[in-house]
């Protein structure tokens, strides 16, 4: 510290008071100590330390920080640094038993011991502490125990005479370092301080005595140290503001009477002399007739760099430094290359400027960031002649202006990404109900700005890996939105007027082509599986989100991502999950009520929707998942602009479900085995059922369930007018692009259903009904009816059969009725617990198989063949049933 | 010979006695119809659907003979008064009867059914705990549903000595059953009902009988049985359910238990070559464990149940085939009837 200060400050600091147009003398070296401080320190403590001093010093600096954590009363750190201590003691076992215990290390030991004790009696104390802290301090209470049985007798007189000891020490310190050289001087000193600290006396001799040991430490450090004094006093007073905010803050920390002074001024003054070097040498980076030249420069650059990431730096004032040098080297014409190379570097800094990853880029910082891509991007249009790669190594960098092309290292890829991640967090982290979102939305069209320029250069320049991944970019930004263009032109609605046309065609072609293009160039080139099937889904996504539902099925069915989806990272399972709805929704539309429902009901099933669709955090998870997990899954969210209307989901599910949960229903109303196809759907009608007083239905939930109710009932109006009214339009229907073609089809759905429950529900009641009767009660056409019927008939759901001349359907009462059906059921159970019987009795007599031989043979297959007439349903059961049998039978033969 | 016919009946009569003491204590029970009527009256008024009134027996016992001369009924629980206490009530109930001078001697109980679903635990408990108490006492079953189709239905029925005996030890494992060689059929016997009438209400029955039309009896003639039925399949399939339950869970008991038994018995024989080996080496034999500490035997399930059920099934079946077959004659009945016309 001192010979830096030595060297140093005795010239900058008389600079910098006087003015700014004294030249300095040396002007490289004088630069090189202002920037690269704590390097140019650390190096010339290390070089003299003796063996001795080096292990003393660690042992110093650990015992400083056990006292702190003393201090704070944090255990569970002072276990940590007291293990490391014993450790560190070890290590320098052979000096100590040249030198003797250390009697700073006795006096620790014998503080801890009795601070120990002391904090062991506190009970109050102890019972406020958290439970890592009291588990630490028993532990360390155990083991100082231990420890200092070694040492008893040293500890025993220190504490008898804890002054003197410690005023020995000191002196002898003080003794070692007078005699000692210069730097030798400045380790005591450190040491001394320290010692004065420990005894803790009132504030002011402390401060006092620190001053003056430094002081009297010797002749050489005398010198050094008023140098030291004036210089914060000369900062602190004429520098700028922040020069004088510092130096009350080191005012205050002299008073603190803390061990940490000695590490903080240092730290501090380090600081100081960094700002100061920033704001006066920032007009004169270089000193005034050094020839600017691409090695100063670059020499420049690397020492900026250096400092990058170091905990002391300034990230702010670094991207100035950066953004000063750029412009020195625009102005000194020094070629493009360099500059291209310290843009690359203004960015690294602006992305470093958030410490941590969760964090996201301020306002100003983003716009900076924006305007800095663009600008390199623009030099890079410009210039043909520039490489860029990430390979290319530092030393093989040409970025003076010569006849070869220039070759900087960087990867302008690699940036864009990192953008457009930030965007991401930028937009994850704003309310999304507020102005500010909707204006950080606007940068977006900056950012597919950048990526397509981005796209365009690498089109012709990179690898195809790069444009694999640039690609993946675009198609990221392009899926999700729905081309109202493409989808006007598909409905053949001409733009109203002919330059709004002209506009159209020069906005280029439909984003169904270019996600085709781009999507197709990834499966043909890709190498990573990531890309691919990131791009796979957001294709299949597009094409669902524009009605093209074969196109988006076969695309899914092709990829076989159903299989091992699950194997995938997070993010691509939610986009998984994204497209699987988009998909479900899609078809929807189109009216496959039964795909529809198979795509949602994962999703649905699960009731996490929200979260595995990357919309949003359960709240019921949140005593599960500790912080650093909920930080990871916030990163996961998907911004609100690309949301999924959970709303619009449900309900597209529950309506689906609906459909063809009520005619199942009805058609096995008597069935004892009849499973559930929308577990959730049931969920809601139990809901509902169990509700005291049904009041008009409200939310879409309790519109699903009251047109089931109307449709349980055959009635097909009521259930039109609850799926399809003004609140359901407004919350859910109006959210689809073609928003009438999906109402029609909804109410073809309903009557075709209706009809259907209609039968199943009431062909008892009928001997035979004409279809014109029906096809008046549903309003649909006879030939629909007709062929509705004829399904049923075929698919053995309904017993019937049609008239053809008097147009009837007539019923042939086959039904069992539920009493017949009630004796069907006994008989499948007494056949299931004589089955049990059996198996009892087989254990018994140790005895296997005897009873399924019987069996197969006996009433069991007349049972059956009296099923078998039965509904085709009942006939699967059974054949199911048989399997089980089979394989029991199996099981027990061997 | 006058003194031997004399003697006679009297032998025979202590014979019957001591059997009676042995076997059961009651052959017969005669029920006044006042307590029949109070029955009927009570679950009418009372009794709801499938719930249940229940109410005390007062008489005395005649030889072999119980006779029920009045009863009252058990106020319906609700959940307002908790602190109702029961055993007062009953004997104030008591008390107060004896005091208008009525059999004040608490005989039993009885209880309305739902479709003859009464075999349940808890009439096992109470029933056990009356018999336990009073020898004699019985249980009245009356089943208010046959009753509504013309036919009264009123049934006596006490624990039989052997049921009687596994309860007091408290102990429903298979084995002990088997011990006890007990069926469900064997759980509780039947005693034959006599309603004894004052000979002026015989006299005002056969008056009204005779002024009845044919119309009033109609009830007895209905032909629809689907409803009845169906209820009773209902919950016959409900306790077939509850068997094949048991049953499974008792399939797992054994074959646990077959399981640890081989386990045991392969440690057993590990055991036995060890030491053979250490005899060998001239070692002294390990010491020996208790195996029954190593292998705690599962715990059997309780067949108590399974037994009751199995009890009720039957019941059921009883009540099934009963009303099919009054309903088959019935069937016929009606299709002569229309062949005739």
């Amino acid at each position: 510290m001192s010979r830096f200060f030595a060297t140093g400050s005795d010239s900058e600091s008389e600079e910098s008071s006087s003015a700014d147009e004294i030249t300095p003398k040396a002007p490289g070296t004088n630069f090189k100590q202002s920037l690269l401080l704590s390097d140019d320190e650390e190096d010339t403590k290390r070089v003299v330390r003796s063996a001795k001093d080096k292990r003393f010093e660690e042992l110093t600096n650990l015992i400083k920080t056990i006292r702190n954590a003393m201090k704070i009363r944090d255990m569970a750190k002072c276990l940590e640094e007291f293990e490391q201590l014993c450790r560190a003691f070890l290590k320098s076992k052979n000096i100590v038993d040249k030198e003797g215990v250390p009697s700073f290390y006795i006096r620790l030991l014998a503080d801890l011991e009795d601070y120990l004790n002391q904090l062991w009696e506190d009970k109050e104390g102890k019972k406020k502490m958290n439970k890592n802290n009291a588990k630490a301090l028993s532990t360390l209470r155990q083991k100082i125990r231990k420890y200092n049985r070694d040492y008893e007798t040293e500890v025993a007189a220190y504490k008898e005479n804890p002054q003197e000891s410690a005023d020995e020490e000191e002196e002898k310190e003080q003794g070692d370092s007078g005699s000692s050289s210069d730097s030798d001087g400045e380790e005591g000193d450190e040491v001394s301080a320290t010692s004065f600290l420990k005894k803790k006396p009132e504030p002011a001799p402390e401060a006092n005595k620190f001053l003056k040991s430094d002081e009297s430490s010797s002749s050489d450090d005398d010198e050094d140290g008023e140098d030291w004094g004036s210089d914060t006093v000369d900062s602190g007073s004429e520098s700028s503001d922040d020069g004088e905010g510092k130096g009350a803050s080191l005012a205050l920390v002299f008073l603190k009477k803390d061990n940490h002074i000695i590490w903080i001024v240092k730290n501090v003054s380090i600081f100081m002399l960094f700002i100061c070097s920033i704001h006066q040498e920032k007009p004169k980076m270089f000193a005034k007739g050094t020839e600017i030249n691409t090695v100063v420069v670059l020499k420049k650059l690397n020492e900026i760099l250096q400092a990058r990431g170091k905990k002391g730096t300034d990230r702010a004032a670094q991207i100035e430094l950066l953004h000063a040098l750029a412009n020195i080297s625009a102005e000194n014409n020094l070629g493009i290359g360099i500059l291209v190379k310290i843009k690359f570097n203004i960015i690294a800094s602006l992305y470093d400027y958030n410490p941590n990853l969760a964090a996201f880029m301020k306002a100003d910082m983003w716009k900076k960031c924006l305007e800095c891509i663009d600008e390199l991007l623009d030099i890079l249009f410009e210039n043909n002649n520039i490489f860029i790669g990430e390979n290319i190594a530092e030393d093989s960098e040409s970025l003076s202006i010569s006849d070869q092309p220039f070759r900087v290292r960087g990867c302008v890829l690699t940036l864009v990404e990192r953008m457009d991640e930030e965007f991401t967090k930028i937009m994850q982290n704003t309310d999304p109900h507020s102005q500010e979102y909707v204006d950080n939305l606007k940068d977006e069209g900056h950012v597919c700005g950048i990526i397509d320029r981005l796209l365009d250069y690498l089109e012709n320049k990179g690898s195809t890996e790069e444009i694999c991944r640039i690609y993946l970019r675009r198609i990221m930004h392009t899926y999700y939105k729905f081309d109202y263009k493409a989808h006007r032109r598909s409905l053949g609605l001409q733009g109203e007027s002919k330059s709004e046309q002209d506009q159209e065609e020069s906005e280029g072609e439909d984003s169904a082509v270019i996600m085709d293009r781009l999507c197709k160039f990834i499966y043909a080139k890709d190498r990573t599986d990531r890309i691919r099937t990131c791009a796979i889904l957001c294709h299949i996504y597009h094409h669902a989100l524009h009605s093209r539902w074969y196109q988006a099925r076969d695309l899914m069915l092709m990829s076989h991502l159903q299989d091992n989806i699950q194997h995938a990272d997070p993010p691509v399972q939610i986009l998984y999950n994204r497209t699987m709805v988009q998909l479900g929704i899609c078809a929807f539309r189109q009216g496959m009520i039964k795909d529809a429902h198979n795509a949602l009901l994962d999703i649905q099933s699960s009731g996490r929707a929200k979260e595995l669709l990357g919309q949003g955090l359960l709240m019921r998870n949140m005593q599960e998942r500790n912080a650093e997990q909920e930080k990871i899954e916030k990163r996961r969210q998907v911004p609100f602009h690309m949301h999924i209307n959970l709303e619009l989901l449900e309900c597209v599910y529950l309506v689906s479900a609906m459909l063809l949960e009520i005619p199942y229903m009805a058609a096995h109303e008597f069935d004892a085995r009849r499973r559930m196809i929308s577990k959730q759907f049931h969920h809601q009608l139990r809901v509902g059922e169990r509700q005291p007083l049904l009041g008009p239905p409200e939310s879409m939930r309790e519109h699903v369930v009251a047109a089931s109710k109307a449709m349980k009932m055959g009635d097909w109006r009521t259930c039109h007018s609850f799926i399809i009214n003004e609140k359901m339009n407004s919350k859910v229907w109006d959210l689809f692009p073609e928003t009438q073609r999906v109402r029609e089809m909804l109410v073809r759905k309903i009557q075709e259903e209706s009809l259907r429950t209609y039968l199943f529900t009431y062909s008892s009641v009928y001997d035979s009904i004409s279809m014109a009767t029906l096809s008046e009660m549903f309003e649909l056409e006879i030939p629909m009816v007709h062929s509705i019927i004829s399904k049923m008939i075929i698919n053995e759901e309904l017993m019937a059969s049609l008239d053809q001349p008097t147009q009837t359907v007539v019923m042939h009462r086959t039904e069992p009725t539920s009493l017949q059906n009630m004796a069907l059921q006994l008989a499948e159970k007494l056949g299931s617990l004589v089955e049990n019987n059996e198996r009892v009795f087989d254990l018994k007599q140790g005895v296997y198989g005897g009873y399924f031989n019987r069996d197969q043979k006996g009433g069991y297959q007349q049972k059956g063949g009296y099923q078998r007439d039965q509904k085709g349903g009942y006939q699967n059961k059974q054949g199911y049933n048989r399997g089980g049998y089979n394989r029991n039978h199996n099981q027990s033969n061997y | 010979m006058a003194s031997r016919k004399e003697t006679a009946p009297t032998t025979s009569a202590v014979v019957a006695s001591t059997t009676g003491t042995l076997d059961s204590p009651v052959k017969q029970i005669q029920i006044e119809g006042l307590v029949v009527l109070k029955i009927i009256k009570h679950y009418q008024e009372e009794g709801q659907g499938s719930e249940v009134v229940q109410g005390v027996l007062l008489g005395l016992v005649v030889e072999d003979r119980l006779e029920i001369t009045n009863c009252f009924p058990f106020p319906q629980h609700t959940e307002d008064d908790a602190d109702f206490d029961e055993v007062q009530y009953q004997m104030e109930m008591m008390r107060s009867l004896r005091h208008v001078n009525i059999d004040h001697l608490h005989v039993g109980w009885y209880q309305s059914t739902f479709y003859g679903s009464f075999v349940s635990r808890a009439l096992l408990d109470s029933q056990f705990s009356y018999q336990h108490a009073i020898e004699e006492s019985v249980v009245l079953i009356y089943d208010p549903i046959k009753t509504a189709q013309g036919s009264l239905s009123l049934k006596a029925y006490r624990l039989t000595p052997k049921l009687m005996e596994i309860c007091k030890e408290k102990d429903f494992t298979h084995e002990c059953l088997k011990k006890a060689n007990i069926g469900f059929e064997h759980m509780f016997e039947e005693v034959p009902i006599i309603i004894k009438n004052s000979h002026l209400i015989n006299v005002l029955l056969w008056e009204l009988e005779d002024k009845s039309t044919v119309a009033d009896k109609h009830e007895l003639l209905n032909l629809s049985s689907s409803n009845h039925l169906e209820k009773s399949l209902q919950l016959l399939m409900d306790r077939v359910d509850d068997m094949s339950q048991d049953i499974v869970k008792y399939n797992t008991y054994s074959r646990n238990l077959s399981k640890q038994q081989q386990q045991k018995h392969q440690y057993v024989q590990r055991r036995q070559q060890e030491n053979t080996q250490r005899q060998s080496r001239g070692e002294p034999p390990l010491p020996e464990e208790d195996i029954s500490k190593m292998f705690k035997p599962p715990q059997p399930p309780p067949r108590m149940d399974t037994l009751l059920i199995a009890g009720q099934v039957n019941n059921y079946c009883q009540n099934v085939k009963e009303f099919t077959s009054q309903n088959l004659g019935k069937l016929f009945m009606a299709e002569a009837l229309q062949g005739h016309n």
